[in-house]
């Protein structure tokens, strides 16, 4: 039961790893500020979950699965909160957004 | 294990600290120079003051590259901004 | 009229030209160019072909300059590095026993810390107990930085002209119709977690790591937050420059009071008569626990003034 619980959490933190491999070279890849953007954002949602349930496993249930939950809890509100907030600049400063992505009018 | 973080981080330190002097653009130094903060932090950590690491994250890497963004805008430095 | 105006600029006394210049009127000398700089010239630039025989010679000369100039500026910096780098391969390991620092301090510190502050956390004890007037320095440093900071940056008449007074006026219009529904939702998820972690490090500053810097740092982050989420119409409702001074003085003094108090008791370490309490229970250690409410509080005032001071010039 313990070396289950200890392969999971590895094998968990290697996911958020390699998702944070993959935004990192989307982010040096990508040329237009978005689609790095997105790339990022990616990279600092679903990595930051997948190493912090990797921590919880390899920490047991205890105290600190209650603190790392409460850190998933933070950064799922705060990191989307920011990219959109650096999109919309983005957004608003561009003049030829219109020549890089599809604009929907309201 | 810990041994190789205790010689990675001080070589990122070293890239940062070059890093931050050789980029032309300011604020991609001010950028930088949170990183730096951030390793520091972790730094700190491995060396068992856990007070300053929590300070050295707080006050480097949060609200001292906002005021030097921040001051960059008021000189007029950041690139594509103009207020005229 | 410019011969007028020397007239004028020569009459003028020793004190009334420092005057004007303490005021930003430096007519003669502008502090800052109002014109950008030109571009630099690049290498393709035609211009240079066109260079008389005379400034080509200074350019030589002041290209050997430069290049001396650099070569004794590396020679400099690698005799430092190799002497620093000397000095530390001399110093003694990390931790080791034998090292100079290991005396009769740090065993006393060590052994009695706990006994005489009270205090669990023993960097703790340290700053805010034995070493309380150096933090006290610290503090006053902070509070010290923010006084420049608002001389220098703070917006009256004297330092505004008409144009940065409609892009602030534009700017306030801005901020009262275009509110950010996704920022003002989260942030108020987001502040208050915030604001009771910041004082949940201040308060457990005696027990784990943490203390005045740290949560005061936390709870100024998050008054910035609220700040950029809701404008700061909405922030002057509660926290304007009247109540930054007095918060902050207020906070010093009591400060100053206790450390003056043990001075008056012979300069040993902060002894206090309120009673220390069960070492690692939140109401122990008797002063630390208010000195790091101060601390605290000075911090987050500080940081929080250093963010207004420079987006807007008011607090």
């Amino acid at each position: 039961m313990e070396n289950v619980r200890i392969i999971a959490g590895i094998i968990l933190v290697a996911v958020g790893l390699f998702v944070y491999i993959t935004a990192t070279i989307g982010l040096f890849r990508f040329h237009y500020v978005l689609n790095r953007m997105h790339a990022a954002a990616l990279g600092d949602t679903l990595g930051i979950l997948f190493v912090l349930l990797g921590l919880m496993f390899l920490v047991g249930f205890n105290f600190h699965t209650l603190r790392l939950g409460l850190i998933i809890c933070f950064l799922w509100m705060a990191s989307p909160v920011s990219s959109h907030l650096l999109a919309k600049a983005e957004f608003v400063t561009f003049k030829h957004i219109k020549s890089e992505c599809e604009v929907v009018e309201k | 294990m810990r041994l190789i973080l205790e010689l990675i981080l001080p070589a990122l330190l070293i890239v940062c600290a070059l890093a931050v002097t050789f980029s032309k653009r300011l604020l991609v130094s001010v950028v930088i120079y949170t990183s730096f903060s951030i390793i520091m932090s972790v730094i700190w950590v491995l060396l068992e003051s856990p007070d300053l690491a929590i300070t050295e994250a707080a006050v480097g890497a949060g609200v001292s590259g906002l005021l030097l963004i921040y001051t960059l805008k008021k000189i007029h430095a950041l690139k594509g901004t103009s207020d005229e | 009229m410019s011969k007028m105006a020397k007239i004028k600029k020569e009459k003028q006394t020793a004190w009334q030209r420092f005057c004007a210049w303490v005021n930003g009127d430096t007519a003669d000398r502008p502090l800052m160019p109002a014109d950008p700089p030109a571009p630099r010239k690049t290498k393709t630039d035609k211009n240079k072909k066109q260079k008389t025989v005379s400034s080509r010679k200074e350019g030589i000369e002041l290209n050997r300059f430069g290049s001396i100039y650099r070569i004794c500026a590396v020679l400099i910096g690698v005799a430092v590095v190799t002497v620093l780098m000397v000095t530390v391969l001399q110093l003694p390991l990390f931790g080791s026993p034998d090292n100079p620092a290991v005396n009769e301090v740090v065993e006393r510190y060590v052994e009695k810390g706990l006994e005489e502050t009270g205090a669990v956390n023993m960097v703790a004890g340290m700053i805010l107990d034995y070493r309380a007037f150096d933090t006290f320095g610290e503090s006053s440093v902070l509070f010290l930085a923010v006084t420049c900071v608002t001389m220098l940056l703070m917006r009256d008449k004297n330092n505004t002209s008409k144009d940065e007074d409609l892009l602030t006026a534009r700017e306030h219009v801005i901020e009262g119709y275009e509110e950010d529904i996704i920022l003002t939702k989260i942030a108020r998820l987001l502040i208050p977690c915030a604001l009771v972690y910041g004082i949940y490090v201040v308060l457990n500053g005696h027990i784990s790591p943490g203390g005045g810097f740290s949560g005061g740092t936390i709870m100024g982050s998050a008054l910035i937050l609220f700040a950029v989420s809701f404008g700061m119409i909405r922030m002057s409702r509660f926290f304007t420059y009247a109540t930054f001074k007095k918060v902050t003085s207020c906070a010093l003094l009591v400060y100053a009071a206790s450390k003056a108090y043990s001075f008056f008791t012979g300069a040993n370490h902060l002894e206090s008569h309120i009673p220390l309490g069960t070492p690692g229970a939140i109401l122990s250690s008797g002063l630390i626990l208010i000195l790091d409410i101060c601390v605290g509080i000075v911090v987050a005032c500080t940081m929080y003034g250093f963010y207004a001071l420079f987006t807007k010039g008011e607090l």
